[in-house]
């Protein structure tokens, strides 16, 4: 999907309209994100509004000649989320949580729901092995830096890179079809 | 590196994750500049994570979108002046409140109007009711000028002379009209000086042998028919005619001393 720049810097001139659109085409998946991490439904949605609302107020720090528009609102959405599982009020309430990945949050929903590319997306997850289940957690759900991820999976930095690689595929072949 | 070893890295992955320094970062950019087909590739990577994670999101509830907006539009009407929505000028309100005001502005002048009018006809109908009351008096004194006039012209009536007396009044006269068959007479009082304060003139009818005076009555507001013009009825029969002068309310006797004016009825 090319970045749709022009309603990027609509919203940077303060057009309610377009940060809507720019919202509609973004929310679910960085809610998937945030969801990854907060793994609560309530706090999730307060996330991910108070993310949008970040986003809206510093849009002007984003620059469309430098990096990808995602990337910096999900750096920005994770940071959020991150910054709430610290509060005290979330310790409290969350401090017997099991261990989750997305995986096992995909996993959880039945068939019946009916986002893009439902089935293609668990048959994906279902092959996946569990080092690339890590790898995908870490640098794109937690946001880990890659040395800090190569540091936690005890990998070589070369090897994440490319494991990363390999491990998302598969994935591409949705998104674009069989080439 | 060339583009293919750039992609086959996984350098795009992190760069697209966010997992690289900034060092890392710019260098990319630099190979996706020199590169067109690393844009795409990049395209791609990013499609494809947020297909996964958006199959990760559980429903989100559109109420979120509504807490956002409300929580930008007054962040935004506080701090600048730079929303579009603050140049849009409501013509609809103002229109309103100018057709208002006017209405309210129409429906004072014409109450104003209406109560300067009803002034005025007010005005009009006491000064309609004046007139009406001088027109009668006017018609009734015509009427009591044209009995005068009749009476004066009538053969009914005798005209008498009363001359001053020299010793009291010798400048004073008076004129009596006598209809000696019904009793009636006009004394004109015109010629008589006017009466001094708490005096009042007495008219006497006269029997001359013997001289015997009776009371006809005063010359004053109740016997007055026009100015100076007084009636008298239901008095003796007269052979002349005397006037006095006499304290209010008139006399017994007449009081000779004070006899202004004194005239004899001529016979036939």
């Amino acid at each position: 999907m090319e970045q749709p720049d022009l309603l990027i810097l609509q919203m940077q001139e303060n057009n309610e309209k377009a940060f809507e659109r720019l919202y509609t085409m973004y929310s679910e998946a960085i809610h998937g994100v945030i969801y990854s991490i907060v793994l609560e439904e309530t706090v999730a949605e307060e996330v991910l509004q108070d993310t949008f609302i970040k986003i809206w107020n510093n849009s002007k720090a984003y620059d469309v000649k430098k990096g990808r528009f995602f990337t910096w609102i999900l750096n920005i959405a994770r940071n959020t989320a991150i910054d709430r599982t610290r509060s005290k009020s979330f310790k409290n309430t969350k401090k017997n949580l099991p261990t989750t990945n997305f995986v096992d949050i995909l996993t959880s929903y039945d068939n019946l729901n009916s986002k893009t590319n439902a089935i293609g997306i668990k048959k994906f997850v279902a092959k996946l092995k569990p080092m690339c289940i890590s790898i995908i957690e870490l640098l794109f759900f937690k946001g880990y830096t890659q040395k800090d991820a190569a540091e936690e999976l005890e990998i070589p930095l070369g090897t994440l890179k490319t494991r990363n690689r390999n491990c998302l595929r598969d994935l591409r072949w949705l998104v674009i079809g069989p080439q | 590196m060339n583009e293919e070893e750039i992609i086959a890295s996984g350098i795009l992955e992190l760069y697209v994750c966010g997992s690289l320094s900034n060092d890392d970062i710019r260098e990319v950019e630099i190979a996706i500049d020199k590169f067109p087909n690393l844009k795409k590739e990049v395209e791609i990577i990013e499609s494809s994570l947020i297909t996964l994670a958006e199959n990760v999101s559980p429903p989100l509830s559109s109420i979120v979108w509504t807490y956002i907006l409300n929580a930008i539009s007054s962040g935004t009407n506080a701090d600048s002046t730079t929303g579009t929505n603050e140049k849009t000028f409501n013509w609809a309100g103002v229109t309103g409140w100018a057709a208002a005001i006017l209405l309210l502005g129409g429906l004072f002048w014409v109450m104003n109007q209406k109560n300067t009018l009803e002034e005025k006809v007010e005005f009009t109908t006491t000064e309609n009711t004046e007139l009406e009351d001088q027109l009668q008096n006017s018609q009734q004194e015509l009427l009591e000028t044209e009995n005068v006039l009749a009476v004066l012209r009538s053969d009914d009536y005798n005209t008498v002379i009363l001359p001053g007396n020299d010793a009291v009044a010798p400048e004073a006269s008076a004129k009596v009209f006598y209809n000696k068959e019904e009793g009636i007479a006009y004394i004109d009082a015109k010629s008589l000086p006017t009466p001094p304060k708490g005096k009042v003139y007495q008219v006497w009818s006269l029997i001359l042998e013997p001289l015997t005076p009776s009371s006809m009555g005063l010359l004053e507001g109740l016997s007055a028919v026009q100015t100076d013009l007084y009636k008298f009825e239901k008095f003796p029969i007269a052979e002349g005619f005397g006037i006095t002068l006499e304290p209010e309310g008139g006399s017994e006797t007449p009081t000779l001393s004070q006899l202004y004016v004194l005239g004899t009825v001529s016979q036939p």
